[in-house]
């Protein structure tokens, strides 16, 4: 592959990992599975980047696989200058030029899933298919995304899994002032993208230009963003399925890897 | 003793929380039921703090001070520019302070260049006019985005700094406010209003301060951390911007509850200061920083402070001993200002004697005792020019 490294690459039996630079930006990604196969771009939510997970694995025995750092996110610096939605939805279009993938499937959960939507309305010739989880992006009113930015780490835990064990792999051993001080970084990049508004205004109309197959996935009982959005999406997308999940909630893929990963799997795999 | 400037501040508190605000309620700010508030209750409770500071001016104090807090119990003056209007026709002689109005929090900063102009004309030239950003609460309560909320402040300050001072019209090309037609009337008087910038010792505020040589106002801090705070502002003044820092440039805005004895005083500041604290105070930690409120630096500033982690507030006596308060007889008061005027080098108080639900009669006494035993001490001297502050700390 002929991707510039902005630093060195690890390569482990399972997955592959690099820095690449996307237009200056220092970008921190896992590479994984065949590279036969289908490319698949997997986008986070807020502060879940530089983590590869049963879920990722899952995706990585069918499909080509990057899971990228959003900037602001994990491993990957965000530039000042990068403040909102059309920053990042540049930025994926660089990623994918320098990545050198034409038209892969773009998975994106939450925050991840509101870039991914973007990236399908304002270059739809890039997206092969598209899956939205528990995505943010667009506003339902009455139903209102819950307020995130006011909760403390234990809140926000309670609100987002059904099941707290399995946000085992976001507890960090111990709290250090590093560990803070990326939270603060973290949390300040997604209130420099969804403070006010928490969404993008014009999403709802634009969704009409989503042209690629796409699928909802939602946890039945996201308590995060409620699952009437995933209804929205369906309704707004045309042609889109819609799958939600009972039992779990705004981390589906974190509660309920085998349940979240089939439904995913089989819909990037039919034909066309 | 140095000299030193007493500036009367007024939160004008709702002190009738209900009986269970502890046990019910995690905050006063942002989410606290404003079914709480009583607007009757409110029509007198307004007027008795106007006759406090109508009391102040007649008392000799050097101004009456305002500010602007928004869906609180802590001080209900949402738009301190109104209050400052009835205080034109209030108070006569002192000078009168909004210090400030939360510039960031607001689309339109010309809208606070005009009214500051119009209320420095209507007052005779009186007016202080501070700026702040307002609290991490208020971002919440304003759906205004924190992590801009510096570079709305330093916009919006050079926008009305250019109002006033500038002959009109003229654009105004910012990145957050942006005027093809800058030509305000009327004109203030004073060209400009004094600008005060109180903080809690960030360093990008310090040095903003220290930049334009506006008085910085330490809030509810400790005396080591005032202390700290004053060293870094006369440190950059001096060896960023080349001169040295002058008292007047140094306020500290400080509870003091004055009584006719130390018994009496720590009696009645035990019972009254700790509403500030305990209530008015009461905030979730994450209203309290919201993301970008803050700078990274001074994110790492307040981890390593451990304000972040403490789930234990200070109580009267540890407020007591680090000087967040001032409590006690006019002697003992006049000897903790005399540390921060003589070994500090701050030159101005910014006090009020009206804290939560403290009665009338101990409001005016405390006024009255400032006024006539502890003021005294402090006026008619020259600032002694020697020695000048060298103390530099190396944590600041």
């Amino acid at each position: 592959m002929s991707v510039p490294e902005a630093s060195g690459t690890t390569v482990s039996d399972e997955k592959i990992e690099h820095t690449i630079d996307v237009r200056g930006i220092a970008t921190h990604l896992f590479e994984a599975g065949s590279p036969a196969a289908p490319p698949l771009l997997y986008l986070h939510g807020t502060s879940l980047g530089n983590l590869w997970l049963d879920y990722h694995r899952a995706m990585a025995q069918r499909f080509h696989v990057f899971a990228p750092d959003m900037p602001g996110f994990g491993l990957t610096p965000r530039p000042d200058w990068m403040r909102d939605m059309s920053d990042y939805t540049l930025y994926l279009r660089d990623l994918l030029d320098t990545l050198g993938l034409d038209k892969p499937f773009f998975v994106g959960h939450s925050l991840g899933g509101w870039m991914a939507v973007e990236v399908a309305v304002w270059y739809p010739e890039r997206v092969g298919k598209l899956v939205l989880s528990n995505a943010a992006g667009i506003r339902v009113k009455g139903s209102p995304i819950a307020d995130l930015f006011a909760m403390n780490p234990a809140e926000l835990l309670g609100t987002i899994f059904e099941d707290l064990s399995a946000a085992a792999p976001l507890i960090p051993p111990e709290i250090t002032t590093d560990y803070l001080l990326a939270a603060f970084r973290e949390r300040t990049t997604l209130a420099s993208l969804a403070w006010n508004p928490s969404y993008d205004p014009k999403l709802e109309r634009r969704l009409a230009r989503v042209t690629c197959p796409t699928l909802i996935i939602w946890g039945a009982n996201d308590r995060l963003i409620p699952p009437v959005y995933g209804d929205r999406f369906h309704e707004l997308i045309a042609g889109s399925r819609l799958v939600k999940l009972a039992g779990t909630g705004h981390m589906p893929m974190f509660e309920q890897p085998e349940a979240w990963s089939r439904p995913i799997i089989e819909f990037l795999s039919e034909q066309a | 003793m140095n000299r030193l400037q007493f500036h009367y501040f007024h939160l004008m508190p709702w002190p009738y929380l209900p009986e269970d605000f502890d046990e019910k309620y995690d905050s006063s700010w942002v989410t606290l039921p404003n079914s709480i508030y009583d607007p009757q209750k409110g029509h007198a409770l307004y007027n008795r703090y106007f006759d406090e500071i109508e009391r102040a001016d007649k008392l000799g104090w050097d101004s009456v001070i305002v500010n602007e807090h928004h869906q609180n119990a802590y001080g209900t003056m949402p738009s301190p520019n109104i209050m400052a209007a009835v205080l034109t026709q209030r108070v006569k002689r002192a000078k009168i302070g909004i210090v400030g109005n939360a510039l960031p929090l607001h689309d339109d900063p010309l809208r606070v260049a005009e009214e500051i102009a119009m209320l420095d004309v209507i007052s005779g030239g009186r007016i202080i006019s501070g700026f702040v950003r307002g609290t991490g609460m208020e971002y919440f309560s304003y759906n205004m985005n924190p992590t801009v909320s510096r570079e709305r402040m330093n916009e919006a300050h050079d926008l009305i700094i250019q109002a006033w001072t500038r002959p009109g019209p003229f654009a105004f090309e910012g990145e957050h406010y942006n005027y093809r037609y800058v030509n305000i009337w009327p004109r203030p008087i004073q060209q400009p209003p004094p600008i005060w910038l109180p903080g809690t010792a960030s360093l990008e505020t310090i040095d903003f301060a220290a930049a334009h040589k506006y008085p910085y106002m330490t809030v509810f801090m400790t005396m080591e951390q005032r202390k700290m705070a004053y060293n870094l502002y006369r440190r950059i003044a001096e060896e960023k911007y080349g001169y040295e820092a002058q008292p007047e440039q140094l306020a500290f805005c400080v509870p003091v509850l004055v009584a006719e004895t130390d018994e009496i005083a720590m009696r009645d500041g035990e019972k009254y200061i700790m509403w500030l604290f305990n209530k008015g105070l009461k905030v979730r930690p994450e209203f309290n920083f919201p993301p970008g409120y803050i700078s990274e630096r001074s994110f790492l500033g307040v981890l390593k402070s451990g304000v972040w982690q403490q789930r234990e507030k200070p109580g009267f006596k540890e407020l007591l001993d680090t000087g967040v308060i001032i409590v006690g007889s006019p002697s003992t008061v006049v000897e903790k200002l005399a540390y921060l005027t003589d070994e500090l080098h701050a030159g101005m108080l910014v006090t009020g004697g009206h804290v939560g639900d403290v009665p009338d009669y101990l409001v005016l006494r405390n006024q009255e005792l400032m006024a006539k035993e502890v003021m005294p001490h402090f006026r008619e001297k020259p600032i002694k020019s020697e020695p000048r502050p060298v103390e530099i700390s190396s944590g600041s």
